[in-house]
């Protein structure tokens, strides 16, 4: 072994073996780059990793989807009622065939009268959100950094080609929620009834208040998961005085919620929307950080929400 | 003929055309190779001896390029050993990295914007793109390799002594731009890898007393590296590096020329150079043997290197950075591995006892100890080594202490190195940094980053459906399925009886599940998940998901 070592590290190659090592080492890098090029060229190198690399883009787009759009959109994309609309329906992303090219046309992009692909479109209100239609109770959210947002430039456009990736079998058929047409748009529902005066300021009070950090009500922007839901909160209210473990003085339903206003450890209600409600976390001080007939005002306005 | 030369009419007369222009074309070729004639060149090929007197020099003295070469070695040194040709491999991956390089450079721009989509068009667009690429990145990884291989054989045969302590220096010079150039080329793909590497790099620098945070945020240019840092690490790495490395290199190569190269210690007397006192009998020229010679190296070394590009190298690119998500298991560059295992150092030593005093007395945390002063101490140290090693001789046998101090050294950097990666020393465990047994048997069938063995299923076998692992799993028509599910049934097995170096058991009624479902005719989402009982005895689960289109090409 010693010996084969030595006979290596000792070796001089003569010059006619310097020549043909050179050679043979110059034919086998121009075979590397025959191989690199040549062939990459002919088997369409190039082209396949750009295809594997767009198929990744997409991948990627899915990971923003299900993070930022799916709580809306829906997971398969059908949309929510009352959230936001469908962006798998053929009526929203037309028909593309294998090749990306569009067969069946947007009806969407004919009714917004939209003069790019639906891939711009869906970029465009990505990024920076679209006007309210009304139709829905969440507001678009500009979801690029160009705007404050989360995504990166690249997310937005991978998000777009994972959305557009479902237009080569867009959804007919089954529950879809498809945003009204332009003008179209339905009233917030929850609100329907016009408030009066008093109710409007109790309105205002909610906000003011700080009730949405915690509170939802459907129509309302905003508002938080963490206290119940209140867009039935008048109904709700009836059937709480009825439960067994109900503990209160309130005999009414207006009673009932004055009193969850500025005394709520006195009732706690079971189910909020991120699990079972906990006992402390509404703060017990807005009986006093609130004047009487602000608390008079917030109650006739929650009252309306049946 | 008024504007033919005077001259020329009379050779043309005296020795006849024929001669005339041979003589001429000859007169060319020789102004051409600075000074060796036509005939010459033909005596090289036949392998004659030099002509007396020997115009095989005169380029040493014309030409730019080959005055920066000795004009003749000892035969001696004309072998693979002593010096295994590794300076001129480091040259050649110098030359190879500038070539490569300028090529990338064309289709690069340094932005956060910008980058990231400039290297999948590098892949995906440009005719050799991705091969240029492969031997851009292979190339400084080997260059690092090469470069402490020089390093480390000149130690061992001593040829930092006297009178080369200079040239020993500048080497040093020359090994710190090579690890600086690496890195810094690390941050330009904008990448995970890149980012996170980087990050845990500079911040090194941070820790250091004092001018830390300002030298931190000169690198950087922001407190987080943004686009400012970007654009700085890509100023480094084409311009400012590269600068100072080829003026070392040119230091470096004068001086070689100018002491010659060190003989084998045993044909030297302790204390004496003798490079460049080599009788005649001895000397072997550089034309055209050590040319030759140097010639097909150099073709072998680019040979492999193209083969492996072409073949089974892959420049890795992750997914794009996100400063918000760091990848578990980030670690910095491997030739920084050391690095990071000095900072795992313990405060308390078995044996020694707690290092709390110490670090008090000096004033520093530990962090700043072992980052900042004994990091960089390495380097100062190489730099001292031919100034502080008193003993004259080259000889190995006179050289015990030094070359087993050196021995030690390296034996102590590769430890350190083994720490520097999560899973940390084999067999000691020292440098172990884990999370949970799930959250490690989830990393290691689903890592954040990199290749993962789940997402490299074959698409068609990925089954929609939930498919609990264990060592018995069996799914129909998918065998790798069911192999991947039997190796991660056994893994779990195996982290339910043999505790990891942190002394966790997964629970014993622990299960594992890979749960597929279908998102798009074309994409899958992949889960792993683990449930287990963590040490409070309250019911955990411990998921990770990645979505897989069927063309990735993730195989």
């Amino acid at each position: 072994m010693i010996k084969l070592i030595e006979k290596i590290v000792y070796f001089k190659p003569s010059f006619t073996l310097r020549i043909i090592a050179g050679l043979i080492a110059f034919a086998l890098i121009m075979a590397a780059c025959l191989l690199a090029g040549v062939i990459d060229a002919s088997s369409n190198g190039l082209a396949k990793r750009d295809e594997a690399w767009a198929a990744r883009g997409i991948e990627q787009g899915a990971k923003v989807y299900y993070t930022y759009c799916a709580g809306c959109h829906g997971a398969d994309g059908r949309g929510i009622d009352g959230k936001g609309p469908a962006v798998s329906s053929q009526t929203f992303l037309g028909k593309v065939d294998e090749n990306g090219v569009q067969v069946t046309a947007s009806e969407r992009m004919k009714d917004l009268k939209w003069q790019g692909s639906v891939q711009q479109y869906i970029e465009a209100v990505t990024a920076s959100g679209i006007p309210p239609s009304g139709a829905f109770d969440e507001i678009h959210a500009q979801w690029s950094n160009r705007y404050g947002g989360p995504l990166r430039d690249d997310e937005t456009k991978n998000v777009a080609t994972f959305i557009m990736n479902w237009a080569k079998a867009p959804i007919t058929d089954g529950t879809i929620i498809n945003a009204p047409k332009p003008g179209a748009g339905a009233a917030p529902k929850a609100t329907a009834v016009p408030l009066t005066a008093a109710q409007e300021a109790g309105k205002q009070v909610y906000l003011k208040a700080g009730c949405t950090a915690c509170h939802s009500i459907k129509g309302l922007a905003g508002g938080g998961a963490i206290g119940p839901n209140l867009t039935n909160v008048a109904t709700n209210a009836e059937a709480h005085l009825k439960d067994p473990t109900y503990k209160g003085a309130a005999k009414t339903a207006t009673e009932y919620i004055h009193e969850s206003v500025v005394d709520p450890a006195k009732y706690v209600v079971p189910q909020c929307p991120s699990g079972p409600c906990l006992a402390g976390v509404m703060p017990a001080t807005f009986g006093t950080s609130l004047k009487p007939e602000e608390i008079t005002q917030l109650v006739d306005y929650l009252m309306t929400l049946k | 003929m008024a504007f033919v030369g005077k001259r020329l009419v009379d050779q043309v007369r005296k020795t006849g055309v024929k001669a005339t222009i041979a003589q001429r074309l000859d007169d060319g070729f020789t102004r051409f190779t600075t000074g060796i004639s036509w005939n010459d060149v033909r005596g090289i090929l036949r392998g004659d001896p030099p002509p007396k007197p020997n115009s095989r020099v005169y380029p040493h003295t014309e030409s730019f390029w080959f005055h920066i070469r000795p004009t003749f070695y000892h035969e001696a040194t004309t072998s693979l050993y002593p010096t295994f040709r590794l300076g001129l491999l480091s040259a050649l991956f110098f030359v190879l990295e500038t070539i490569t390089g300028l090529y990338l450079m064309v289709f690069y721009t340094p932005s956060p914007e910008r980058s990231y989509q400039n290297m999948l068009d590098i892949l995906t667009n440009v005719p050799f793109g991705s091969f240029v690429r492969d031997l851009h990145r292979l190339g400084a990884e080997v260059m690092v390799v090469v470069v402490v291989l020089h390093m480390l054989r000149t130690f061992i045969t001593g040829s930092y002594k006297k009178p080369r302590q200079f040239v020993w220096f500048t080497g040093v010079v020359l090994l710190v731009i090579t690890l600086f150039l690496s890195f810094s080329g690390y941050l330009l793909p904008w990448d995970q890898l890149a980012y996170w590497a980087v990050t845990i790099g500079t911040s090194m620098a941070d820790a250091a007393p004092v001018v830390g945070p300002s030298v931190n945020l000169l690198l950087r240019g922001a407190p987080d590296i943004g686009a400012s840092g970007l654009l700085r690490f890509y100023l480094f790495h084409v311009i400012l590096f590269p600068l100072i490395g080829f003026i070392f290199v040119g230091v470096h190569y004068y001086k070689v020329v100018r002491y010659g190269l060190s003989l084998p210690p045993h044909l030297e007397k302790p204390g004496e150079d003798s490079a460049r006192k080599v009788p005649p009998e001895k000397r072997v020229n550089f034309l055209p043997d050590i040319a030759t010679n140097e010639l097909i190296y150099i073709a072998i070394a680019v040979a492999i290197l193209a083969i492996a590009a072409t073949t089974n190298y892959n420049a890795p690119l992750e997914t794009h950075s996100n400063p918000l998500v760091t990848p578990n298991h980030t670690v910095a560059p491997w030739y920084f591995y050391w690095l990071q295992g000095l900072l795992k150092i313990p405060n308390v030593i078995p044996g020694i006892g707690s290092l709390d005093p110490f670090f008090a007395n000096l004033g520093l945390t530990p962090k700043v100890f072992w980052g900042v002063v004994m990091g960089p101490l390495v380097f100062v140290l190489l730099f001292a080594i031919p100034y502080i090693d008193p003993n004259p001789s080259r000889r190995y046998s006179d050289r015990k202490v030094m070359l087993g101090m050196g021995a030690i050294f390296m034996v102590g950097i590769l430890y350190l190195s083994g720490a520097g990666i999560p899973t940390g020393v084999p067999v000691t465990h020292f440098g172990f940094v884990g999370g949970s047994p799930a959250s490690e048997l989830a990393q290691e069938f689903m890592p954040d980053e990199g290749e993962s063995e789940i997402v490299a299923l074959p698409f068609e076998e990925m089954v929609v459906g939930d498919h609990e692992a264990r060592p018995d799993a069996n799914v129909a028509n998918a065998p790798h399925l069911t192999a991947l599910l039997r190796e991660i049934g056994n893994d779990m097995e195996h982290r339910k009886t043999v505790k990891d170096p942190n002394g966790l058991l997964l629970s014993p009624e622990a299960t594992a599940f890979i749960r597929i479902a279908q998102v798009q005719p074309e994409v899958k989402r992949v889960t792993i998940e683990v449930n287990y009982t963590d040490e409070k005895g309250a019911a955990q689960k411990y998921t990770k998901d990645k979505f897989v289109h069927r063309d990735a090409d993730h195989e």
